[in-house]
């Protein structure tokens, strides 16, 4: 599934807002979230994480999950939850602005 | 979960490139193997799931690796850049702060890097400017030329940069190795009108000079080939950027209007890009064809034409080499060139010098004149300052690798336990130099400061005029004073790293907090004897220049210099015929006298060092006066002996009674008494001039000897130097019909404060557009005794500089050596040592290190002898004189920087130090 620039982003940022958890978990989390709506592409999720761990939005680290396999574990850092905060208010003013417009009917 | 930062800290190698790929091909299974089980706990066979977890990622498996593998390198990449970057950071801000304890060693060396780095800025854009940065615009500048002539006089070889316009003219037409000739002369000529007329430098270019640039005129046009023509070109002129701005405003109004240049009324037809400077330090307001020249300045050469005659030398040629020519083919182009032109001169002239003895040669050069072999004194000074500005650096470097040494001894114990609690060796040595490199940086800030405030005096006197030099406006200063910082920087920041190498954790930390016993720091000595021999260096640099100045100034030119003014009437196409010429001068002198101050003053026509003529002379009795040497005139009024101060030997000076029609008289100067009649009176001899059918012109009186080509002149008998013996004879004005007189004017008090009276009041007399332009004769004789006054000052300068460096360097050792060997002296004292020997052992030390200073200094300098000669003057470069004094003073320096501490050790109270423990 495609996604507008950034907007995956923003929604990995929010779902490790929850705490540490690794590639897979990210992603059932968001389609569990999203009833099924969201399937995010595992390659560019991993990618993502990268880019955003390279940013210093994410620390990661090798962990163990309950199934003990080893994964890596990813984090929020303060700068990215000072990037959460900061790019879903964008977002939603953005999102916000296009429902308007696309709501709009003639007068 | 970790903090960012401790990932580095536990990570304390960077991960090599396999395993950032192992990692995220892991990372890529541990997914699709969490994948596959949450699939088969949903009940899909093991096969369905994974082919089902492979779809899910969106490529194939390979591509999916690949891209994994970059953002994972890319990721590992930025992060280790990230992760310097912070060391970094770090180290400033540590360094910062114990910069910021320690106010008085940050200052002390960031004054004493300002000093050294400051000097180097300043002499840089100076020395650029002579040597290394090609002129604005100019395009291919390593293709582009100075022509240089060759010829051998009396066996000599010598070079020369000016042509006549007719050699010019051979060289475009013989070369087939440039692509582009151009000729041009600079020189100040009256530009405007009446009183607002002011002698300004203007440039006549031939049309081509404009096409070595690339510098598209701001507004307007340059001119062309087709309006600088023989015999007159057209009088069309190209001004300065700064000229339109100044006279013009900026308006585009200003082309096409009218500018008197010299005797011609100019219409302007562009102005020249801004900052364009052509190839000239002291940059022109205004370019005129070279075509235009001659009738500008009113030249006459008879029946000669000035496009054909080889009698006025006055243009440079610079030329642009073909591609796919060597320097080699286009010398022996040229040369082939000049030996033509040279028979061409001989056919038209036979008088001159037979081709197989005057050897002629031509050669092309770089189009720096600085690098030249015609580079005048004063840029070979310059480039000794700029070496001398890179010593006091380099001393000032050893004071701080002195004082961070220093600094670092008193640190072991810190630096052995961070050592121990495993801190990388690395990462301290970047501490250490990032420490230095800060403070360099600073130095080199505060240094740029004091290069932009104190360096605009020296460019005003190496290089006249333009402010472009100086560091604010220039980059390449500001970057050489960045690299110089920098290297300053790591160069002292080593000093500390060599010691600390040896560091051994175990005793350091062992140690008391006595600090151990005094160990003999070799490096440290090492450094105080390489800042000794260095100032020695400086210091005899110094000691020869003064000589030499000295010697300048002591040198008797047979004139006075201060007290006179040199008047030039610039008559700008008034043409006058002989009777009024004469009235005109008689005027100038009347009203010259007229002024208040004003002593005496006297018609002339040739000034020392600035203007010379020469006849044949004949003489009974001697066949050839040429083959003795070149004999000079000067055509003066009666009182020009008084004017001058120059004194009368023998028989009489030149009077009102030598009138036109009464016998024909001349003073003859000693040398040329001695040389044409030896052993005989001179008096009453007979001297036919210029044509031996003349009739005689008999000696009245023999004066002494002036200086009017070289300062080293007829006292050495230096003819083939200088072809100035100082044969010189003087001749009544009135009884030549001489032309185009000037005046000399004797003034009392200052002849600067009376330059303006005496010009306005010329000036009334002045007819129609002609000008008149008085200069101090100071100002002549400057120029000539300029290089040594430079040499002398910025010597001095430099060499008391690094002697108080060298002496606060001696200093600072040793009274640290003192403080670090108290304890010793306590037991020396306690064991009865007198203070006469503690005195003598600390005193004893610092003259040590400054005997081998000097010895060392001494060699140096002896070496450097050779090449300094030349632009000594009467001094040998090896004056004993001189070595001995700088011995003596370096002695006196080094007892001075020893005797407080000497004296603080010998008060050591033996109860207090053997207690200290």
């Amino acid at each position: 599934m495609a996604f507008l620039k950034g907007t995956l982003d923003i929604l990995v940022l929010k779902t490790l807002s929850w705490g540490p958890m690794h590639g897979f978990e990210i992603t059932a989390w968001l389609e569990q979230r999203s009833a099924g709506e969201l399937q995010v592409d595992d390659a560019a999720l991993l990618q993502a994480l990268h880019r955003m761990e390279e940013r210093n939005l994410l620390a990661a680290e090798w962990g163990v999950t309950e199934n003990n396999r080893r994964a890596r574990y990813y984090k929020l850092t303060a700068a990215g939850r000072a990037h959460l905060r900061a790019e879903s208010e964008r977002l939603v003013d953005h999102f916000g602005t296009i429902t308007e417009i696309l709501n709009a009917r003639s007068a | 979960m970790l903090r960012p930062g401790i990932r580095r800290l536990f990570r304390l190698r960077p991960q090599s490139r396999d395993a950032t790929h192992a990692e995220a091909d892991e990372e890529l299974q541990s997914l699709i193997a969490s994948r596959v089980e949450y699939l088969v706990a949903r009940g899909l066979t093991p096969e369905r799931a994974l082919t089902e977890a492979i779809a899910r990622l969106g490529a194939s498996l390979e591509q999916t690796r690949r891209a994994l593998h970059q953002s994972a390198d890319q990721r590992e990449r930025r992060m280790r850049i990230r992760e310097h970057v912070e060391n970094w950071l770090q180290d400033a801000r540590y360094a910062f702060r114990g910069l910021r304890h320690k106010p008085g060693f940050a200052a002390a060396v960031i004054l004493t890097l300002a000093l050294g780095i400051g000097a180097n800025a300043a002499m840089f854009s100076v020395v650029d400017r002579l040597l290394f940065r090609p002129p604005a615009y100019l395009k291919d500048p390593s293709r582009v030329h100075r022509i240089y002539l060759w010829r051998t006089f009396d066996g000599q070889e010598r070079p020369n940069t000016g042509v006549q316009y007719a050699r010019y003219a051979d060289f475009t037409r013989w070369t087939k190795s440039f692509d582009r000739l151009g000729a041009f002369i600079e020189l100040k000529m009256p530009v405007g009108n009446g009183d607002d007329a002011r002698e300004m430098n203007v440039a006549a270019v031939t049309a081509s000079v404009f096409g070595f640039f690339d510098a598209p005129p701001a507004i307007g046009r340059y001119f062309s080939t087709a309006e600088d023509t023989v015999p007159e070109g057209a009088p069309v002129a190209v001004i300065s950027y700064a000229l339109w701005q100044q006279r013009y405003g900026g308006r585009i109004d200003a082309l096409n209007s009218v500018l008197p240049i010299g005797s011609l009324k100019y219409t302007i037809v562009g102005v020249a890009a801004q900052d364009f400077e052509g190839l000239w330090p002291d940059p022109a307001v205004a370019y005129i064809p070279v075509s235009t020249f001659p009738a500008a300045q009113s030249a006459r050469f008879g029946k000669q034409l000035w496009y054909s005659t080889y009698q006025w030398t006055w243009l440079r040629m610079i030329a642009h080499r073909r591609p796919g020519v060597t320097l080699a083919q286009a010398d022996a182009d040229l040369t082939n060139a000049y030996r033509r032109s040279y028979l061409a001169q001989l056919d038209a002239d036979k008088g001159n010098t037979p081709i197989d003895v005057a050897r002629p040669r031509a050669s092309a050069g770089s189009i720096l004149d600085a690098r030249g072999p015609t580079a005048s004194s004063v840029s070979k000074v310059a480039t000794w300052v700029g070496g001398v500005a890179l010593i006091v650096l380099l001393i000032a470097c050893a004071n701080v690798a002195n004082l961070l040494v220093a600094r670092a001894l008193r640190r072991q114990r810190e630096i052995a336990v961070r050592l121990a609690l495993g801190v990388s060796r690395a990462r301290l040595v970047s501490q250490l130099l990032t420490e230095s490199v800060l403070l360099a940086l600073l130095g080199g800030a505060a240094g740029i400061l004091i290069a932009q405030w104190g360096g605009g005096v020296l460019r005003s006197v190496f290089v006249t005029g333009s402010d472009a030099g100086a560091p604010f406006h220039d980059e390449r200063t500001l970057a050489f004073t960045a690299v110089a910082a920098l290297v300053a920087g790591c160069v002292t920041g080593l000093a500390p790293l060599l010691q600390f190498r040896r560091a051994d954790v175990a005793r350091d930390l062992k140690a008391g907090m006595r600090e151990g016993t005094y160990r003999r720091g070799t490096l440290r000595t090492s450094l105080l004897v390489f800042q000794g021999s260095l100032s020695v260096v400086l210091l005899v640099g110094a000691g020869l220049f003064v000589r030499s100045l000295l010697h300048v100034r002591a040198e008797p030119l047979g004139y006075d210099v201060d007290p006179i003014l040199v008047v030039s009437p610039i008559m700008r196409g008034t043409t006058l015929d002989s009777v009024q010429t004469r009235e005109l001068q008689r005027q100038l002198l009347e009203r010259a006298l007229a002024v208040p101050g004003v002593r005496h003053a006297s018609l002339q026509n040739t000034v020392p060092f600035w203007a010379s003529m020469n006849l044949d002379i004949y003489v009974a009795g001697i066949d050839s006066t040429d083959r003795i040497g070149a004999f000079f005139l000067n055509m003066v009024s009666a009182d020009h002996f008084a004017t001058m101060g120059t004194s009368i030997l023998r028989g009489r000076g030149l009077n009102e009674s030598d009138r036109a029609g009464a016998q024909r008289v001349m003073v003859v100067s000693d040398a040329m008494a001695k040389a044409l009649w030896p052993g005989r009176d001179a008096i009453g001899q007979c001297v036919r001039v210029n044509v031996d059918t003349m009739p005689c012109t008999y000696v009245v009186g023999v004066a002494e000897n002036i200086k009017q080509q070289s300062l080293r002149g007829a006292a050495a008998g230096d003819r083939a130097s200088t072809g100035d013996a100082g044969f010189f004879y003087y001749m009544p004005a009135a009884q030549v019909r001489a032309r185009d007189l000037g005046l000399f004017v004797r003034v009392s008090g200052d002849a600067r404060e009376q330059i303006e009276p005496v010009r306005r009041a010329l000036q009334r007399v002045m007819p129609g557009q002609a000008y008149v332009s008085v200069i101090p004769f100071s100002q002549i004789i400057g120029v000539v005794t300029k290089s040594w006054e430079l040499g002398a000052t910025m010597f001095v300068a430099f060499g008391v500089l690094a002697l108080v460096l060298a002496a606060i360097g001696l200093y600072s050792v040793i009274a640290y050596n003192v403080t670090q060997r108290t304890h010793e002296m306590g037991v020396r004292i306690a064991l009865g040592a007198h203070v006469r020997d503690v005195v003598r052992l600390i005193l004893g030390q610092g003259v040590r290190v400054s005997a081998a200073g000097i010895v060392l200094g001494g060699a140096v300098a002896l070496l450097a002898g050779r090449w300094v000669q030349p632009l000594l003057f009467d001094v040998s470069a090896h004056d004993p004189v001189i070595y001995g004094s700088v011995a003596a003073l370096l002695i006196v320096i080094a007892i001075a920087a020893s005797v407080i501490p000497a004296w603080r050790a010998a008060r050591v109270d033996p109860n207090v130090a053997l207690r200290a423990d």
